[in-house]
């Protein structure tokens, strides 16, 4: 019997209430020095969703298999409410898991497979029928309980899964890439319906993606990783707006790197000199590393924080326009300046949409907008949470 | 266009020609064989002369034709069972793993239907006349059941591969399923429509089998095949006839559930 | 301390998905059964064979006997396989271009012999090829004396052919069925006739489902005994029928597991061959 569990019902009460699931020091090896995880360390707080986002081989799936069991930490701990777990099978922790094309059984109808985990615990048949009856009434499935996995659709599907991991109120769902292989306009429903259920349930999500758009749209916090290290963790807009490293800033969406040489503090921001005589004002780097003057940076802008002006403003650049392409939802320019080709992107009809090949135009940012980036990966000697 | 297409099926029309007569040569002997038994004469012809059923009344009344039979049965039952066992739980322990040597002992697993079955047969012969067990049918089933041991693994193997999803045992685990529960709940019901086909290949192997019975025979340990053998041998008679429409029954039977079994599946052989 | 003992206990679990480790122990039963029932009779012919040195294999090797059934075998499996080829080939083509139901109703025609007792065909083929039986009945019809079809060569071949040729069919059926039917059009597109079609593009893509199916058809037919027997003379001996000769005639146990020796040894190089050119296109194993 699972010690660690008893079984209950979910009240408003214990929303929110739930444990909190710590990573310590996780490393993750399979042969000669060849590590997949280095030093992953994160808490994922009761209620909150936090995404595990990088793209392929970045050790995600692995963290995330090391906290479901599937595999072994060489080193380090995994910590529910304290207590170290990282050496027990999966079958005697309490996580709900959903995997990417949710693995149904698919002998079994409906309310089997949301009966199973309570089943596996040892609740008496009218027990684990009514709860699972109940579970399935809540997302409602109510009238598909005889039905096998294989007549549902991929909505249906998902939620029968969510329901199984949830009946038994596990410590937290983890979910591997669930929605990887479907289309967009399903994706987005199903995303939806996760993020109704997780605040429904209050019940933590560890989730794993390569698509920034689902981790943005998701989560609370979004743990970046590459190459098996956490290089960022925050919430979303901090992710994108302030990111820590050249990565982070380019897999997150799109972003202008612009070179420079840090002159000193203005105010609370960096004040660096770019190409062709041009100075502005940035943040400071996230990882709140100091500067001295003279040292070369690279600062990350987003197409849409850059506004073209048509007339001179406070940090101003000049430069000319090479193309414009009209993308529906926004018009992209190109446009030569500071020394490079800038991307820059504009939804709001102005004046200067009118503006394509060879037209001057003035671009501006505001400081807060601007990001001077930390060293590539590995120069990193800790991820750093960005406090607010 | 038309043009070739006509030669396409013209070609097809060919194919079909040529393989007519070797397709009639496939099956002239099973169509003959329960004519013959409804024959009235005492000697075995074909064309038969129509109809009687003496023959399957000598048959059923001969004792010993009719304990071989039982025998028969008896022996094919508990080898079905030994090969449904080792080859259901190899296939299982083998399942998606991979390793050096795997293919060395998935030819082990394969060898008793690779090595010609004379071979087996002295092997057998000389084991169990050295343990003392010869004479009766328990050394034919063992031996038998060694003999399916690799149908139903191949059977059980190619099942797992097609219905058993590894996310499902994963799946499993995670919610809160210890080994026999995994067992119980994801592979044994992938595992299901393998050994059963896998499990009735081995049933016609067995029941059919001459050469380990007829080494392994004893005065009391006479399958019916062995019988047939020897009766061939001597003389034609009805009674034969009788008996060869049994294996017939059980060879258009398996037929029928074989193809009832891909209709359900969707796949042939 | 508690570093250590974690680490023995990280070992313990092994460093990977723990789930496959779990059900390893599944092999025991077949690893008894094959050990005892299987390895071990073959242990018993190794001893038996060398019992007396190499008296015995000597003994073997000079029987003339021997030099007759080995010639047989041979001659025997290397006509059953030239004949069960070329009869499968257009039964297999048949099968690839047919549709659907008539595919079934022809798989059908090659199923249930395959499922049929080889003591039974035998049995029938006896009745058909006697001198009073079908064959000779439509022979003598056609004008055509009374002519001898059983206890013969012949009658062999028959017997043998017809077992052998649906476990010739489905290699090759295999292979036809993985031919992708757009290099035969891009062929055609390129003015290829159906006979440039059938030499340049689907011959060399079933070349290895035909050796596949000659070595599986070519040591199934070494292995035969009832037939030589049932529908064979004396002089149609097969090296299973020696065997058997040596056993119960003979009454050698030492000299028959000599012979099974040989007979091994010869054998292995052609299956090694046979299983690593069926594992190209063939379903299964591994």
């Amino acid at each position: 019997m699972n010690s660690a569990v008893q079984p209950g019902t979910l009240s408003a009460s214990s929303r929110k209430a739930g444990r909190e699931v710590e990573v310590r020091g996780l490393w993750k090896s399979y042969g000669e020095g060849e590590y997949v995880v280095r030093d992953v360390n994160f808490a994922l707080r009761p209620g909150e969703f936090l995404t595990l986002l990088g793209p392929s081989g970045s050790g995600k799936t692995t963290t995330l298999m090391m906290v479901a069991g599937f595999e072994n930490p060489t080193r380090g701990e995994i910590l529910v409410d304290g207590h170290d777990i990282a050496l027990r099978p999966p079958e005697q922790r309490n996580f709900g898991v959903v995997f990417q094309g949710y693995a149904l059984f698919p002998q079994k109808n409906v309310l089997e497979n949301v009966e199973f985990g309570l089943r596996m615990r040892g609740v008496p048949p009218a027990d684990r029928r009514r709860r699972a009856l109940d579970m399935l009434d809540r997302v409602g499935l109510a009238d598909f309980t005889t039905r096998k996995p294989r007549e549902l659709s991929g909505g249906q599907q998902q939620r029968v899964a969510l329901a199984r991991a949830l009946v038994f109120e596990p410590d937290a769902l983890l979910l591997d890439e669930p929605l990887g292989a479907l289309d967009r306009k399903l994706r987005e429903s199903l995303q939806n319906e996760i993020k109704e259920l997780q605040k429904r349930f209050g019940i933590s999500i560890l989730f794993v993606t390569h698509d920034q758009d689902e981790a943005m749209m998701m989560s609370d916090r979004i743990a970046v990783m590459a190459e098996g290290r956490i290089v960022q963790i925050g919430p979303p807009s901090d992710v994108y707006l302030h990111p820590a490293t050249p990565f982070v800033a380019g897999f997150l969406g799109e972003t202008n790197l612009v070179p420079g040489t840090y002159q000193g503090m203005d105010d609370g921001y960096a004040v660096v000199d770019f190409k062709d005589a041009a100075r502005g004002r940035v943040r400071l780097p996230a990882d709140g590393r100091s500067l001295t003057a003279g040292e070369a940076v690279v600062v990350s802008v987003r197409p849409e924080r850059i506004r073209l002006l048509t007339d001179h403003a406070e940090t101003t650049f000049a430069g000319l326009v090479a193309d414009c392409t009209f993308m529906g939802r926004h018009t992209r320019y190109r446009i030569q300046a500071l020394g490079q080709a800038l991307t820059v992107s504009v939804t709001e009809w102005s004046p200067t949409s009118a503006l394509c090949a060879g037209a001057p135009v003035w671009l501006g940012w505001q400081a807060e907008d601007a990001q001077i980036l930390s060293g590539p990966e590995g120069a990193l000697p800790m991820p750093q949470e960005i406090v607010r | 266009m038309s043009a070739s297409r006509s030669l396409r099926l013209s070609g097809h029309a060919l194919l079909l020609i040529a393989s007519a007569p070797i397709l009639l040569f496939l099956l002239l002997p099973s169509l003959i064989i329960v004519p013959m038994a409804l024959s009235k004469s005492q000697m075995i012809q074909f064309p038969p002369e129509w109809i009687s059923l003496h023959s399957f009344v000598d048959y059923l009344g001969d004792p010993q034709w009719v304990d071989s039979t039982l025998l028969s049965f008896q022996v094919t039952i508990v080898a079905v069972l030994i090969g449904a066992v080792a080859g259901g739980t190899a296939a299982i322990a083998l399942h998606g793993r991979s390793f050096a040597g795997k293919g060395l002992l998935v030819g082990l697993i394969m060898m008793p239907i690779v090595i010609p079955v004379v071979i087996m047969a002295l092997g057998d012969y000389l084991l169990f006349a050295q343990l003392r067990l010869l004479g009766s049918w328990v050394p034919i089933a063992v031996a038998h059941g060694v003999l399916a041991t690799p149908y139903v693994f191949i059977s059980a193997q190619a099942g797992l591969t097609s219905e058993l999803n590894p996310a499902l045992v994963r799946s499993a685990r995670s919610l809160g399923a210890r080994p026999t529960s995994v067992l119980y709940h994801v592979y044994w019901p992938a595992i299901r429509p393998g050994l059963l086909a896998g499990s009735m290949l081995g049933f016609a192997v067995s029941f059919d089998e001459v050469v380990l019975a007829l080494f392994l025979q004893g005065a009391n340990a006479v399958t019916l095949p062995v019988r047939t053998f020897s009766a061939i041998q001597y003389e034609l008679t009805p009674k034969i006839a009788a008996s060869a429409s049994l294996f017939i029954a059980l060879a258009l039977v398996a037929l029928g559930l074989q193809a009832l079994a891909a209709r359900k599946t969707g796949r042939l052989s | 301390m508690m570093a250590a003992i974690k680490g023995l206990r990280r070992a313990r679990y092994g460093n990977h998905d723990g789930q496959a480790r779990h059900f390893a122990w599944l092999i025991v039963p077949l690893a008894i059964l094959y050990g005892v029932f299987a390895l071990l009779p073959l242990g018993m012919i190794l001893r038996f064979s060398v019992a007396n040195g190499f008296e015995n294999f000597r003994n073997v090797l000079d029987s003339p006997l021997l030099l007759r059934v080995a010639t047989n075998t041979l001659v025997i499996s290397l006509a059953t396989t030239a004949i069960a080829l070329a009869l499968a080939i257009p039964v297999a083509a048949a099968l690839w271009r047919s549709g659907p139901k008539l595919r079934s109703l022809i798989m059908a025609f090659v199923l249930l012999p395959f499922w049929t007792a080889v003591l039974i065909k035998n049995f029938a083929w006896a009745v058909l090829l006697q001198d009073n039986g079908v064959v000779n009945g439509l022979l003598q019809a056609a004008g055509v004396g009374p002519v001898t079809l059983l206890h013969n060569r012949l009658a062999v071949l028959i017997g043998m052919v017809h077992f052998v040729l649906p476990y010739a069919v489905f290699p090759i059926y295999t292979a036809m069925r993985e031919i992708d039917r757009r290099l035969e059009n891009a062929a055609r597109s390129m003015g290829a006739g159906t006979a440039e079609v059938i030499w340049h593009v689907i011959l060399p893509l079933i070349v290895p489902g035909i050796a596949a199916a000659a070595l599986l058809v070519f040591i199934v037919s070494t292995g035969f005994f009832i037939t030589p027997v049932i529908l064979g003379s004396p002089s149609d001996m097969m090296v299973s029928n020696l065997v058997d000769y040596y056993v119960h005639e003979l009454i050698n146990f030492n000299n028959a597991a000599a012979l099974a020796v040989l007979v091994a040894l010869l054998l292995a190089p052609v299956v090694v061959l046979q299983q690593r050119v069926g594992k190209r296109g063939q379903y299964g194993v591994g």
